[in-house]
């Protein structure tokens, strides 16, 4: 029945509604994808003035900015687990996406009504990635939900390309407004927060808050359960496969400082690189996912994190060409792509119904946890014995952590296809 | 259901496109907001010359017009300039600011008769400008975000760029310097420099500030050379004396973000605090041999470098101080 009247809405341009026939995505994929393409515009437009605004209309020292920004981080990672499970438990995705997704609108308000002093803005910005981390495991257990289990990679590469849509938009549309009325930040938060509403109501309007895959009988699951998924014959080992990729990898941040030592042209090259990799990213988050349904997941997993090799080489060398560079960029992208959204959906293949965003939840936050690890790990080898050996170390970490992680998420797999 | 949704979303998707554009064609037409009409007012009248940059104490929007402020008047106001910071010595000056789009940062090198001649545009915002005595080389600080390193956005970086200013072409980036530390060469990843100044006698020769973890180092380099070695800790914007003795600096109070201005000996490496008591945020200028003259980001000071005397107010409505010794 709902999937008749779907098809009736022709909510979505033309263009994608073929495009997603041939793919066969869930129209509740789409619409979520739109929701964070929308949210994404929203952030990174704001994003992507707030150092000028900080600096220039509240007349802020740059170090204020930096303690600023440094509220981004923090704040996020502690409520994933939360959100996750409490929404698992009241069986409300939607409607605690919807909170998060709620918060960052009413911070893009905020900002409008209360942004001129630098407290104000720090508060806010806090707000905002508080949001983004409540919504972020409902809004993919959702995606999961609504997917039919052969086909979760080309689901979450859908909407992972659709969020890097959003993400390159919003500075260019913040970069528009400002062109057109140079100074006029006020007209920036205003369209951000109108694309914030408009995220928001699709998500109330049009995503289906009990997909095909959602438990619809028997008990809401007890916190007991979910902490039993760190002992799951099938989760268990896709975390700690998960974690120890995750330490054994360069963040990209720390990739772009290690090329922005070693490269040898224009400073003014340097934010290219960033667009270079999102465009890459963008364009092979949707085939990798359906090669990932089609071969399989880990496969593509571990070739995915396999590019790295071709980063770390191009880091290696003493001076980086535009080709070294570009085959590095491209790599980096095609990393991202094979990576994150393919082991969430490996991740939504092996959980069980009922506990998708406490394990989503929990994975995210091992991910970030191992990020962290690395990146200080990272930082330490290179100032105690340099950039070049520091990467060699994080090479053969790597080699080792693939070889670990293989027999692991094969048997994560195999445990998904029993179950 | 779904169709009403879908209707309710297409009715809100034109509302929200005609209010955002609507809006923004209201921004558009309004009244400028960048404008430069601020203009500093002389303080205490003294028989010096400085070039400063000028700030509207009540709307700190994108000012800075350029003015020379000389024997306690203002003299004159550049046409094309607007700037963040700005520097001049030997002829040659650099003014950083917001670029005529409004968008993007970017630095002009200008002329005696405060007319741009390059622009070069910088990748993050404007912190420090110097030029060096002979007006050969030019050094920018700019603060970037995004490429931190525990997270992307976890905190801001620094880069520093030298320029030559007869062609107005970036020579070279610090962080690619060679660094050594009790003759041994050190680096790490959140290696950031700031705040260059050149030796008044002899332009190739620089100090620097190189920060990372904790400490913040006073290093000396050479441009030809591509290194610096690192000479002392806790020295932030350091500047020199016109006769090369001395070298005014921020000195961080604790690991606050709060500093007071010192005086150190180059000879002995020694320093002594200056008679300002407030936290003061700026790379010092010298006057003389014998006075600083800074700001506090809205009016422009000069206190005397042996600790003695006390800070008196030079311009008001201004910042970003260059002594114009001639």
């Amino acid at each position: 029945m709902y999937q008749v009247e779907a098809s009736k809405a022709l909510l979505k341009p033309r263009l994608w509604a073929r495009q997603s026939a041939r793919l066969r995505v869930p129209r509740n994929v789409v619409m979520l994808g739109m929701v964070s393409l929308l949210t994404d515009v929203s952030s990174e437009m704001v994003a992507t003035v707030l150092p000028m605004y900080l600096i220039f209309s509240l007349g802020a020292s740059p170090l204020v900015f930096g303690a600023i920004d440094g509220t981004y981080r923090g704040a996020a990672a502690l409520v994933q687990v939360a959100s996750g499970f409490t929404s698992d438990r009241w069986r409300r995705h939607k409607e605690v996406a919807g909170l998060g997704y709620g918060l960052s609108a009413l911070g893009k308000v905020a900002l409008l009504a209360a942004g001129n002093t630098i407290g104000g803005v720090g508060a806010i910005v806090a707000v905002d990635r508080v949001g983004k981390g409540i919504r972020t495991a409902p809004r993919d257990a959702l995606i999961s939900l609504s997917s039919a289990k052969d086909k979760l990679a080309t689901s979450f590469g859908v909407h992972r390309a659709m969020d890097s849509v959003g993400a390159m938009l919003g500075p260019l549309i913040a970069f528009g407004i400002l062109f057109l009325a140079p100074a006029r930040f006020d007209a920036v938060f205003v369209v951000s927060t109108l694309f914030a509403v408009l995220g928001l109501a699709v998500l109330i309007l049009n995503v289906e808050g009990k997909p095909r895959r959602a438990p619809r009988d028997g008990t809401p699951p007890q916190f007991r359960a979910a902490l039993a998924l760190l002992k799951d014959r099938g989760f268990a080992p896709l975390l700690i496969a998960a974690a120890g990729l995750s330490i054994a990898s360069v963040s990209d941040a720390l990739i772009y400082v290690g090329l922005q030592r070693t490269i040898d042209f224009e400073p003014a090259v340097f934010p290219l690189l960033y667009v270079m990799t999102a465009i890459t990213f963008m364009a092979l988050a949707i085939p990798v996912g359906q090669l990932a349904d089609r071969i399989g997941k880990v496969p593509v997993l571990l070739a995915g994190q396999a590019l790295l090799f071709v980063v770390y080489g191009v880091l290696l060398m003493s001076s980086v060409g535009y080709v070294a560079l570009i085959v590095c960029l491209v790599a980096l992208g095609g990393y991202f792509a094979a990576t994150e959204g393919v082991l969430t959906a490996l991740a939504g293949a092996v959980l069980p119904e009922k506990l998708q965003a406490s394990g989503i939840g929990i994975l995210i936050t091992v991910v970030s946890l191992g990020r962290l690890v690395s990146s200080v790990a990272f930082g330490a080898l290179w100032f105690a014995i340099g950039l070049h050996s520091a990467i060699l170390i994080f090479a053969a970490a790597l080699g080792l952590a693939m070889c670990l992680a293989a027999p692991l998420l094969l048997r994560a797999q195999g445990a998904a296809l029993d179950g | 259901m779904a169709s009403r949704g879908g209707k309710i979303t297409v009715a809100l998707v034109v509302v929200c496109v005609l209010l955002g554009g609507g809006y923004v064609v209201y921004a558009a037409l309004g009244p400028s907001q960048t404008t430069t009409d601020a203009s500093p007012r002389a303080g205490e009248a003294a028989d010096v010359a400085v070039m400063v940059r000028a700030v509207d104490p009540s709307s700190p929007t994108l000012n800075g017009g350029v003015f020379v402020v000389e024997d306690g008047k203002v003299r004159r106001r550049s046409k094309d300039l607007a700037c963040e910071r700005v520097y001049y010595s030997a002829g040659r000056g650099i003014c950083m600011g917001v670029a005529s789009s409004g968008v993007d940062y970017t630095a002009s090198v200008f002329d005696d008769k405060l007319a741009p001649e390059h622009s070069i545009r910088l990748t993050g915002l404007p912190s420090r400008a110097r030029v060096s005595a002979d007006g050969r080389y030019g050094a920018m600080t700019v603060f970037v975000s995004g490429d931190a390193y525990l997270d992307s956005s976890v905190a801001f970086s620094t880069r520093t760029y030298l320029v030559d200013m007869k062609s107005g072409e970036t020579i070279e980036q610090l962080e690619r310097f060679g660094v050594e530390k009790d003759g041994e060469p050190i680096d790490a990843v959140d290696f950031n420099f700031w705040g260059i100044t050149f030796d008044p006698a002899d332009s190739d020769r620089f100090y620097a500030t190189l920060g990372t973890g904790s400490h913040h180092y006073l290093v000396e380099g050479s441009v030809r050379g591509r290194s610096m070695r690192v000479l002392r800790d806790g020295v932030e914007c350091p500047s020199l004396s016109p006769d090369g003795k001395q070298i005014a600096f921020k000195s961080r109070i604790g690991d606050s973000n709060r500093w007071r201005l010192h005086v150190l000996d180059v000879a002995t490496l020694e320093d002594h605090p200056v008679a300002e008591k407030r936290s003061i945020d700026d790379q010092a200028e010298w006057l003389d041999d014998d006075t600083l003259v800074y700001s506090d980001e809205t009016n422009v000071y000069t206190v005397p470098a042996d600790g003695s005397g006390e800070p008196a107010l030079l311009v008001r409505d201004a910042t970003s101080p260059v002594a114009l010794r001639n």
